[in-house]
């Protein structure tokens, strides 16, 4: 018989995932402190969003400019593939948790959440959940707070140089991508990542356009040209 | 205008994605086309959440952060995890900075 998930076990679940937000929301922090926004604007990023590559991105259009249309459509697009996690996750929970609680799993879900609490392969129960999303919740939140702190005493060269996590973690990111489903990924990242860089640098389109045209094209081209038996 | 109203909306566009899955059951019925796309989509988006930026953050010296996801990548292709490939990128483009 299949053991009930505890909150103590979400929590021990989360506990890496803790350690890898940190760092992480921690250059988030830097990066709300160089937009010369105030602390309790990165916490509320952070307590509203909970999603990192949403996050930095929407900061990087504030900081371009870009309008508020341009915004959501990009933060949306870029936060599709939760649509397909939670999909999964909510055939995995159990039929016990009530549909106050629902919403609040829904938000708790990350990449790394899902990855952790699908690949469980048990039952999901409410306690368990809140224990793992609540862990990783709490790395995430007190990472910007912390970023937004440490801000102040860093050496300028040294938060130059931490605003780098960002593409280092997109890039790890990309690497995974590649190493899992072969060089098309690449090619699907650099025909999107090029586009960008040739419309918003070259033809002056407004960043959040640039960025959704992009990768629309490019993920358009990539599933004309790639069969479903190539497994991506 | 308040940077608190970019803020929420962004928050707005990740709930919505994040609650869909719960209330939407049509999702599970998209032509192969679209659902085949979908899964691409967050692929497509790595390449732009890269480039230019990691050029362009750091002008005078374009290749600071080229370096420091070179490093990242290397070290992402041979094991898993984050932490250690981001901590060396840190590393790496604080060097390339400061040479």
């Amino acid at each position: 018989m299949a053991r009930t998930l505890t909150f103590k076990q979400g929590f021990h679940d989360g506990l890496p995932i803790f350690i890898g937000y940190f760092p992480t929301a921690l250059a988030f922090g830097l990066v709300c402190r160089d937009l010369g926004l105030r602390a309790w604007h990165a916490i509320l990023f952070s307590v509203t969003n909970f999603a990192g590559s949403g996050q930095f991105l929407a900061a990087s259009l504030m900081g371009s400019g870009a309008l508020l249309a341009e915004l959501f459509i990009s933060v949306l697009l870029i936060n599709m593939r939760y649509v397909f996690m939670g999909a999964e996750l909510s055939r995995k929970l159990d039929p016990a948790i009530r549909g106050w609680q629902r919403p609040f799993i829904a938000f708790g879900t990350t990449d790394e959440v899902f990855s952790v609490a699908v690949l469980n392969g048990e039952m999901l129960t409410a306690s368990y959940l809140f224990g793992l999303e609540g862990t990783s919740y709490l790395g995430w939140v007190g990472g910007t707070a912390t970023g937004f702190l440490i801000g102040m005493i860093l050496p300028s060269l040294l938060q130059l140089a931490v605003g780098v996590t960002l593409y280092a973690l997109f890039t790890v990111l990309l690497t995974q991508q590649v190493r899992q489903k072969g060089v098309k990924a690449l090619a699907i990242a650099a025909l999107s990542g090029g586009l960008h860089t040739l419309l918003s640098t070259r033809l002056a389109v407004p960043v959040g356009w640039s960025f959704v045209i992009s990768m629309l094209t490019a993920t358009f081209v990539g599933a004309a040209l790639i069969d479903e038996e190539a497994g991506l | 205008m308040s940077p608190m109203i970019p803020i929420l909306i962004s928050s707005l566009a990740t709930i919505i994605v994040r609650l869909l899955p719960y209330y939407a059951t049509w999702l599970e019925r998209l032509p192969p086309f679209l659902a085949k796309s979908l899964r691409l989509l967050p692929i497509a988006a790595l390449g732009p959440l890269i480039f230019p930026g990691v050029i362009i953050d750091y002008p005078g010296r374009w290749w600071a952060g080229l370096a420091g996801i070179a490093v990242a990548s290397l070290f992402a292709w041979r094991k898993n995890g984050m932490v250690i490939p981001v901590l060396l990128s840190i590393v790496t483009t604080w060097a390339a900075l400061a040479l």
